[in-house]
């Protein structure tokens, strides 16, 4: 690694993971008409998403409940298999089948989940936890002295100190924030490269997310990980990721910067989204001139739309929308902003 | 809603680590079920184990004293063949203790191997146990091990708990496998899996312990079962009836007509004993199943007494109102110095009424020093304290606050929706019709509380998933608080009506027969916004409306909500955590922190001006969408819990301004005394009674201007 | 429907388990149990009926065990279940087939009004917490752990006997030629009544504790709130939410109870010298009648899956959430 922070600075740091065309479709007990057809329904998830991550770089994922997000940090951390698409580490195809290879894989990508209520085993200690997770990784040492003295320092990486105050408590004896801490620090324990954080902040109280945010963005810097931040909350993209890229219905549907994503929306799902998102400067009654497009519900997955996943909402549909899927397209306002909006191919075409 | 968990602030005092395995057993063994239940069942073990030596005679032994009732010599008298029931009841608890263990081990383990094994894997392997133990589970068991009994070589005591171990471990299984599936799902099973640990691993170290409960309930049942099994094989004749347990005396009685002859103490000893058994594994499986889910856990917090002796019946769904006493709250004693206190202004409330400015006529809803706690006496934890609201005809007026602030307890605590153990301890919940005197709704009576909800009051609750109920059509439900508000209504007017409804909130009207679970989550909130407006209430409580639901859909139910209250001019209390929406959706804020109002002010005021430290905070928690990145500052440490509130100011461990009365006094709400210059409008109301576009704030750094009324 | 077409299919692979069982555990019996019952018979056996005994213990060693399984099956299909033989020489099938409508009669009537009882106490436990109703509880689980037979037992030396109401045994009076006449039917209920009140005692106190369980868990429901928020009388919030949806879990436990209930009842049977199953298996038992007692087995299983399967199509009926669509 040490001979990447010498080489001269490149315009994009390093790409750690990439997604290609990550497919995840779940098998769904057929019933009624459809147990006569002969093609197997399937509850398409994702569907081609493609992603990557990169060195010292947030990168988030936005996207309604529903949307595949979840799903797609689960893939990334073989969690479930793909359907399709391939994962590269460093370049190399990632398989992760079998229990030694999926524990090297772990040692390098770690997942951080949405509700530190949930995600921390009630019976264990914080000891226990944090234990397992170098143990396991090999990170443990020889001694006794080695081992606590590598769990005083993954507790204070996350800033929970003193950390003999919080080696012996049990996950209910801790609060929401110094939950999410704990494991993170489990994450940490692995020593991975990449952090894939699951909303790691949506169950935490408002006052105390920042914290976590903080926290995150402080590792991302101090040991140069790759993050992938999940979020339905596209403000908080904005404030924490370096990279957006929003979900719809299992695709990608458009990416970028951070900042030119939430400042100049190409695709209208995230106009429709960002219109959508609560904004104090709004006050009440200044709701009337945005954009009306507010109906609709997202679609089945079972049965998606044909064409553009969004045409039975977007305000834009045409009838090239109904029937092609548009690929992702560049705007060209910022480098790598693109969309995958047929507005965007016309515009192309003089 | 949820009393909070145990939070512990980084600044609360620590106490020593307890277990929750340690916790556990302590809370087991304090539950009056579980202990005479184990101290039973100790005695049974005893006697099992010294049973056939303390017994004063061979219990085979024939003697000359036939059929005879109890008497010093032969305290349960004796058998046809002069044998000594006594000695025969304690011999025959070794082979009924010993049977029931043995058979409770075999089937416990059984149905842990099958149970948990198919339950974690998935697939067909799984799937085929799982069908395994359905299938044994509705085979009749009985009938089931008499052929297997009869048809066994030697029927000795182990076989007979072999067999019976053999063909009960399907119930266990059953119950363990729905636990597993449940388990494995967790978050973190799922964590310890990305973590890289083995499969064998996580059943043992993450699965197995939480399952420990369940398994120990399991255990027990299969103990009863085996127990009963037995002496009903002996009894029947099926087994070894010359070696002797309670059924082989049972069995001895019937064959020798023992009935007929009246020689009643032949098998009451021996049925007595089963029945003592078995209720005691019954008591200790309760003890379980209380310790596994709380709600099922003592009936005591159903009825419950104050400290003055009085008794309170908690009923779900009129939450009772303790007596006017009020308690000694050093907040309230302070207001006494500032202002009114809440029983001085309930008297006075007819002249001040009066007097009060034209302001105050357009208050619907008004609450005064709401006191809301769980439990009684010193056990209470007091969720929210001397709170004064006043909700006008036709505004939002939004609350906000963290998870624990008390919002919900609040909202349910004012319409007495609170479930038990909640309490409201005091203050007045005023509600000012539109013609005629207010009325105070905490004291209705059940029928007056019943005719008031929905027609003047309905409620959105926190989670439309579960508001509605599945079993019922959204019609029925539509239209059944139609019925019950005006019972002369006819079928097809109430139908049109419910029709009507779901029309105002954009649904279509073939959704009418539709259940719950075929509507998508925005549809049943927005069902539920509908069926709140059905009586053409005056107020709208919403409790976290919206949530649950995307932004999107958020905003399509906010915008359409805004529309309703224009068209219909009722009044909303809008509660949610998140700031950001309230300051931008209603027209005044108050912001709870600990219990308490915290902060109160017109929503453009309190967004540009929050004077609150804490009001201040949760602004720069929110990052912004628009506009230049600002700097967020969040706020340190973590909520407080109601338990172990901090003094003073509750939120001065964590406040960055905090200084030398914070700790000590709390703070009262009230209009500070320098903006009190500003804004003063000639009115001179105290406490948070006052309105207007006023600020009021309860914070040292802003001390409210004393004057009396 | 698929649903229902998926539990269809699960009976009839648990009525095949059960008829497989049945198949095997006569050949569990070590030696030749057939000898000794020839032996007990002293000779009153024809040929045909010792061959068919052979046939049952699976003791015809020229045929291969495969055989002797699709003969038994076979033999099943047309309803023949062996010769008895205690009542030689009547047919198994003949002998269940007098017994087996007293036994119907009582398990089918006790279990519905049992059920209904114990329902209706477990909702108004539930609801009314911390009243008197709570007392049934702890009353109830003592009289759920004594054994059905006993309690049998002491009903008859504490409510029969010389000039009482109640008969201390059979299930009419003996004099009486069964038809369906009043003198008849009412012996019937007579009999039947203190028979029927032992199981009910027994076997109530499981669903009004589990009814009780799950009306204070359905009670803290969110929906139950907002039947009370929405001002509806308080009998029909009750009813209708709370209960309503707490009865589910019931029947589908009713189901499940089903299987000892039939336990309890053929002891209670043999107590009160009832002519049904149990009195029949409890002399088959004692007489080492296997065919019989295989027999009875049989019957008693299919009944239960039968019974099991109208549970099924009732929890279908009350929770609209199995029903789909299409
Ligand atoms: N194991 C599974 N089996 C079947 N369907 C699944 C499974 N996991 C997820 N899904 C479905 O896949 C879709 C995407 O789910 P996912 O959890 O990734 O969404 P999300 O955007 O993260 O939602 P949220 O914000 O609610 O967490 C959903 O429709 C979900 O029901
Ligand atoms: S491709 Fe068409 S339907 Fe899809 S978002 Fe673009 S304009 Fe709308
Ligand atoms: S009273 Fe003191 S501690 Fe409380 S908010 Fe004001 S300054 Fe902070
Ligand atoms: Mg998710």
């Amino acid at each position: 690694m040490s001979a990447g922070s010498a080489r001269p600075a490149a315009p994009a740091p390093e790409v750690v993971l990439a997604a290609d065309g990550l497919t995840k479709h779940f098998p769904v007990r057929a019933r009624g008409r459809a147990l006569l057809s002969r093609t197997r329904p399937s509850l398409r998830a994702v569907d081609d998403v493609s992603l990557t991550l990169r060195r010292g770089q947030v990168t988030a994922l936005v996207g309604e409940s529903g949307s595949g997000k979840s799903t797609v940090a689960r893939l990334l951390a073989q969690l479930h298999q793909q359907t399709a698409g391939s994962i590269r580490l460093h370049g190399e195809p990632v398989s992760a089948r079998g229990g030694r290879r999926f524990r090297a894989y772990s040692r390098r990508v770690q997942l951080i989940f949405q509700d530190p209520f949930a995600s921390l085993n009630p019976v264990h200690t914080v000891r226990y936890h944090l234990t397992r997770a170098l143990k396991i990784h090999g990170r443990a040492g020889e001694s006794r002295k080695d081992l606590e003295d590598a769990l005083a320092d993954l507790l204070t990486r996350v800033r929970l100190t003193p950390p003999e105050r919080y080696l012996d408590k049990f996950p209910h004896e801790l609060s929401g924030g110094q939950r999410q801490r704990v494991a993170i620090a489990r994450a940490l324990g692995a020593d991975p490269e990449v952090l894939l954080a699951d909303e790691p902040v949506s169950m935490l109280d408002v006052s105390i997310r920042l914290g976590v945010l903080n926290l995150l963005r402080d590792l991302k810097e101090r040991l140069h990980l790759a993050i992938l931040y999940i979020t339905h909350d596209i403000a908080s993209a904005r404030y924490f990721a370096d990279d957006t890229v929003v979900m719809y219905a299992g695709q990608v549907v458009e990416g970028g910067d951070s900042e030119t994503v939430t400042q100049r929306p190409a695709h209208p799902y995230t106009q429709l989204l960002i219109d959508s998102a609560p904004d104090p400067d709004r006050l009440a009654g200044a709701d009337s001139g945005t954009r009306e497009a507010g109906t609709g519900e997202p679609p089945s997955l079972i049965t998606p739309p044909p064409g553009c996943r969004f045409h039975p909402r977007c305000p834009h549909a045409m009838a090239r929308c109904r029937t092609e899927a548009p690929p992702p397209l560049a705007i060209g306002d910022s480098p790598g902003h693109f969309a995958a909006c047929w507005l965007y191919d016309e515009a192309r075409q003089p | 809603m949820a009393v909070p968990t145990t939070e512990l602030a980084a600044t609360a005092p620590q106490p020593a680590p307890v277990s929750p395995g340690r916790r556990r057993r302590l809370r087991f063994a304090a539950n009056p079920k579980a202990a005479t239940g184990l101290v039973i069942l100790g005695g049974f073990v005893l006697l099992a184990i010294i049973g056939p030596w303390i017994a004063p005679h061979d219990p085979s032994l024939r003697g000359t004293d036939l059929l005879q009732p109890p008497s010093a010599a032969h305290w349960f008298g004796t058998t046809h063949l002069g044998q000594d029931i006594f000695s025969q009841v304690l011999a025959g608890t070794r082979s009924v203790v010993v049977v029931g263990f043995v058979a409770g081990i075999v089937s416990t383990a059984l149905s842990i191997l099958v149970g948990v094994t198919s339950g974690y894997l998935s697939g067909a392997g799984g799937e085929s146990l799982s069908a395994l133990s359905n299938v044994f589970l509705v085979i009749p068991a009985l009938p089931l091990i008499v052929i297997i009994a009869s048809a066994l070589p030697g029927t000795d005591n182990l076989t007979i708990a072999l067999v019976i171990g053999l063909t009960s471990w399907a119930w266990g299984a059953r119950v363990l496998r729905a636990q597993t599936l449940s388990l494995r799902r967790r978050d973190y099973v799922q964590a310890a899996r990305a973590t890289g640990e083995s499969t064998w691993r996580i059943i043992l170290f993450e699965i197995m312990p939480n399952l420990a409960a369940v398994i120990a309930s399991g255990f027990i049942s299969t103990v009863i079962f085996a127990v009963t099994s037995e002496i009903t094989l002996a009894f029947i004749g099926v087994g070894d009836t010359s070696t002797w347990n309670w059924g082989t005396i049972l069995f001895w009685a019937q064959s020798q007509q023992a009935l007929a002859q009246g020689a009643w103490w032949w098998f009451v000893p021996a049925g007595l004993a089963i029945a003592l058994l078995g209720t005691a594994l019954s008591l200790v499986n309760f003890g379980i199943d209380e310790l596994v889910s709380p709600r099922l856990r003592g009936n005591g917090g159903t009825t419950a007494r104050t400290e003055d002796g009085h008794r309170v019946r908690m009923r779900v769904g009129f939450t009772p109102v303790l007596g006017s006493g009020r308690k000694d709250d050093p907040a309230r004693r302070q207001r006494g110095s500032t202002a009114a206190s809440v029983s001085e202004r309930g008297a006075d409330h007819a002249r001040s009424r009066a007097s009060r400015p034209a302001v105050r006529d357009d208050a619907v809803l008004e609450i005064r020093g709401l006191d809301v706690d769980y439990g009684l006496g010193d056990a209470a934890v007091h969720a929210v304290r001397d709170v004064h609201l006043t909700l006008r005809r036709g505004e939002v007026l939004g609350l906000a606050g963290e998870s624990g602030s008390g919002k919900s307890t609040l909202a349910y605590g004012l319409t007495r929706l609170l479930p038990p153990p909640g309490v409201v301890a005091g203050g007045e919940v005023l509600y000012h019709p539109e013609r005629g005197e207010p009325v105070d709704v905490l004291r209705m009576s059940p029928a007056q509380l019943r005719r008031f909800r929905w027609a003047e009051t309905a409620i959105v609750f926190q989670g439309a998933m579960n508001s509605l109920n599945p079993v019922h059509k959204v019609s029925t439900q539509l239209m059944d608080v139609i019925k019950a508000h005006d019972p002369t209504s006819s079928r097809a007017d109430r139908r049109d009506r419910a029709r009507e409804l779901l029309a105002l909130v954009g649904i279509a009207e073939d959704r009418l027969d539709s259940y719950p679970h075929q509507l998508s989550g925005g549809m049943r909130q927005r069902v539920m916004i509908g069926m709140a407006l059905a009586l053409q209430p005056r107020v709208v409580i919403m409790d976290e409306p919206t949530t649950a639901l995307d932004v999107v859909i958020q905003r399509q139910i906010l915008r359409q909500l805004t529309e309703l209250r224009e068209r219909l001019g009722f009044s909303v209390l809008f509660i949610t955590h998140d700031l950001s929406l309230l300051v931008e959706f209603s027209d005044r804020i108050a912001v709870m922190y600990g219990g308490r109002i915290v902060e109160q002010a017109a929503s453009a005021d309190l967004y540009r001006r929050a004077l609150h430290p804490y009001s201040d905070g949760l602004l720069h928690s929110f990052p912004a969408l628009r506009g230049p990145r600002r700097e967020l500052t969040g706020i340190p440490g973590s909520p407080p819990d109601l338990r172990a509130m901090p003094t003073g100011c509750a939120f001065h461990p964590r406040c960055p301004r905090a200084f030398e009365p914070c700790a000590q006094r709390v703070p009262v709400l009230g209009m500070p005394r320098a903006r009190q210059g500003e804004d003063r409008a000639g009115d001179d109301r105290a406490g948070n009674d006052r309105a207007g576009g006023d600020h009021a704030v309860a914070c040292w750094l802003h001390p409210v201007q004393d004057t009396r009324f | 429907m698929s649903y229902l077409l998926k539990r269809i299919a699960f009976y009839l692979f648990t009525a095949w388990a059960a008829i497989t069982i049945n198949f095997f555990v006569p050949r569990l019996i070590p030696g030749d149990p057939v000898q000794a019952l020839i032996t007990k018979a002293r000779g009153q056996l024809t040929a045909e009926a010792v061959q068919s005994l052979y046939v049952l213990f699976g003791l015809d060693s020229e045929a291969s065990l495969l055989d002797q399984y699709v003969r038994y099956l076979g033999q099943l299909l047309r309803g023949d279940l062996g010769l008895s033989f205690t009542f030689f020489p009547s047919p198994v099938a003949e002998v269940i087939g007098d017994s087996l409508p007293w036994t119907l009669g009582l398990v089918g009537i006790t279990t519905v009004v049992g059920f209904l009882i114990g329902t209706g106490l477990g909702t108004v436990a539930g609801w009314r917490r911390g009243s008197w109703v709570d007392l049934v509880i702890p009353v109830t689980t003592f009289l759920s752990s004594i054994p059905y037979f006993w309690l049998g037992l002491i009903a008859i030396t504490l409510l029969t006997g010389p000039g009482s109401f109640f008969p201390a045994s059979g299930a009419h009076d003996t004099g009486l030629v069964p038809s369906w006449d009043w003198e008849f039917v009412g012996s019937v209920l007579q009999h039947g009544l203190l028979p029927a009140a032992t199981i009910l005692i027994s076997c109530m106190s499981g669903w009004i504790l589990s009814m009780r369980n799950m009306m204070v868990t359905v009670a803290a429901e969110d929906y139950v709130t907002v039947a009370h928020a929405k001002g509806l009388s308080e009998r029909r919030v009750m009813v209708s939410y709370a209960a309503r949806n707490a009865l589910l879990p019931n029947v589908s436990g009713l189901a499940l109870s089903l299987g000892f209930i039939v336990g309890g009842t053929l002891l209670v049977e043999i107590v009160f010298s009832y002519p049904g199953l149990g009195l029949q298996l409890f002399q088959a038992v004692g007489a080492k009648d296997y065919p019989l007692m295989q027999g009875i087995f049989l019957i008693i299983t299919l009944s239960v899956l039968l019974a099991n399967f109208l549970a099924d199509v009732a929890y279908l009926v009350l929770d609209p959430r199995t029903r789909r669509e299409g």
